[in-house]
């Protein structure tokens, strides 16, 4: 049978469910990163399948496991960043056909699923339990967590790899279609920017609380110069330009009031994570860093955008979903790494965990103070999507380095990396870890 | 220096425009400076961050005279007093068409490395 979407029973929705039941007993170990690309540049070195593999390898070499101890295999199958293959485009059959192929000859290329993983990394002798978490390396994480104190596996590779093809940005696929089937014909249909949602609720927040979207540049330079100490990183790698509260106040906006620099920037790259039992990863090779809980959110708003009101329930909900799971207050928190892409809503997630006490409508006042790594009160150290580009990977790396002791130039100093939450991506509909130094 | 007896000013998008660019366009920085050296008023109009257009120009030793995101074309019209103003870019939607919403003369790269204000 092939790998099939992990069931709703693995997921934390609810509130009330008390301590997880494997809290402490699964841990993160090894971290293994592609480089990045802007785009696709057609060879088979760079294809999203190569990229995965070498990310995956690097994951195992961190963590000092060999191939063959793995036996579980959690990956995100989509890995489009809004490019799509054209269909009027020739599929590139020298790259394809440079790999053992799946009856889907885009399966490496524009899509990734676990049987073409294992047919190309034959070293996996011994994975027995496959699973896709949908979207997100956040989603993948939570099935690896469940699955690994569940006993489905003990020594689990967790990965979420990115394609960008050239061309621009949501101009393909549906978008590209004269007529739009099914839900797009309702959520699509005026041609609206990916962002216009996350842009009407802000406004919203903004006329609400009298803030103004000037106030997010303190968040976004905090975030750009953490990203430029992110080796892995896009930004980093490609261009370490800064960016300035007079860079963000003149961008152009794409929808009004989320601006250029409110988008995080496509990208290739490939992330993946060493996960295994507390008890066997005492033996690896870097410190293992334990999972307090996993926690999900999934709200329905009543109509197609959801209101202000409705995402501040939901973040809510979500923070005391988090910390019930983990035995753990808001309190407890050494820093928070909560998705930014788009960063118009980075504030929601913040204060729905009532990170350092902020209340909502307070997150962009306290974007004015010290949330540097060498603050007190550190706002996304990892920088996010914003820092490294589109991956909703950093975050999670990020946590994991900076209580390892491996966050290099990144490290938080004004505090002492103990535990973090890091998920994402939406208010409504993400998946959250909560880490921590040690298991209980 | 032979001076133009009309005041240009010239805009140039970065990236797929100027062989700098991600991707690289056609113009070539020395073209940017034979067209500085004729007086012509120089600046760059991208969706990189302003900062970073300016430390591109100021790495590469030219001294431009505007740095501006791409809805900012009509400002600069306000900033400058020209004969000709013209915005040089690779992107139908970005570039072309803020140039004529902002009623600027329009180049594409390949065609502003082959004219004079860009030739010894």
């Amino acid at each position: 049978m092939t790998t099939q979407n992990a069931p709703a029973s693995m997921y934390r929705y609810e509130e009330g469910l008390g301590l997880w039941e494997h809290r402490g007993k699964v841990a993160a170990v090894g971290i293994g990163h592609s480089p990045t690309e802007r785009r696709w540049d057609g060879t088979r070195d760079t294809s999203v399948g190569a990229i995965s593999i070498l990310a995956l390898q690097k994951a195992m070499e961190d963590a000092g496991v060999t191939p063959d101890q793995v036996d579980g295999l959690v990956i995100v199958p989509v890995t489009t960043t809004g490019a799509f293959w054209p269909e009027e485009t020739p599929l590139p059959m020298d790259v394809i056909n440079s790999f053992n192929t799946t009856n889907d000859p885009l399966d490496g290329i524009a899509k990734l699923s676990a049987e073409w993983l294992l047919q190309n990394m034959p070293e996996l002798t011994n994975v027995k339990y496959t699973a896709y978490g949908p979207t997100c390396m956040s989603n993948a994480l939570n099935v690896a967590s469940q699955a690994i104190g569940d006993g489905l596996t003990h020594t689990c590779l967790v990965l979420k790899a990115w394609h960008n093809l050239p061309g621009r940005y949501y101009q393909s696929g549906v978008n590209a279609e004269n007529e739009v089937p099914g839900t797009h014909a309702t959520r699509s249909l005026w041609g609206a920017p990916a962002c216009y949602g996350t842009a009407l609720q802000f406004a919203e927040y903004c006329r609400k609380y009298g803030k103004t979207h000037d106030m997010m540049a303190p968040f976004m330079s905090n975030s750009r110069r953490n990203g430029l100490m992110f080796p892995e990183g896009y930004w980093a790698q490609h261009r370490p330009e800064e960016l300035t509260a007079e860079d963000y106040e003149y961008a152009r906006w794409i929808a009004k009031p989320a601006n250029l620099f409110d988008n995080d920037i496509p990208i290739m790259m490939a992330g993946a994570y060493l996960f295994s039992t507390a008890e066997r990863a005492k033996d690896m090779k870097q410190k293992p860093v334990y999972i307090l809980n996993h926690a999900a959110s999934n709200g329905k708003p009543r109509s197609l955008v959801p209101t202000l009101a409705e995402v501040e329930s939901e973040t809510a909900s979500t923070g005391r979903k988090i910390y019930e799971g983990a035995g753990i207050t808001a309190d407890d928190l050494s820093f928070e790494n909560m998705y930014d892409g788009f960063t118009l809503f980075h504030q929601f997630h913040l204060e729905g965990l009532g990170y350092r006490g902020i209340k909502f409508g307070e997150a962009l006042d306290f974007y004015q103070t010290d949330i540097s790594i060498e603050g007190p009160n550190p706002v996304s150290p990892s920088g996010g999507n914003i820092g490294s580009g589109r991956s909703r990977v950093w975050l999670h790396t990020d946590s994991i380095q900076q209580i390892q002791g491996r966050a290099g130039d990144r490290a938080v100093t004004g505090v002492k990396p103990e535990i973090a939450v890091s998920g994402g991506p939406m208010p409504l509909g993400g998946n959250y870890t909560v880490w921590s130094a040690t298991p209980n | 220096m032979k001076k133009n007896s009309k005041t240009i000013l010239i805009s140039l998008d970065i990236d797929g425009t100027l062989e700098i660019g991600d991707p690289p366009g056609d113009l070539t920085m020395d073209q940017v400076r034979i067209a500085k050296g004729k007086g012509y008023i120089i600046g760059t109009c991208s969706d990189r961050p302003i900062s970073t257009q300016r430390n591109i120009f100021k790495e590469h030793n030219i001294e431009i005279e505007f740095s501006v995101s791409k809805h900012m074309l009509p400002d600069i019209k306000k900033q400058f007093e020209a004969d000709v103003y013209c915005h040089i870019g690779d992107r139908d939607d970005l570039d072309r068409q803020y140039a004529i919403k902002a009623d600027y003369d329009f180049m594409w790269p390949d065609e502003a490395a082959a004219h004079e204000w860009f030739k010894k």
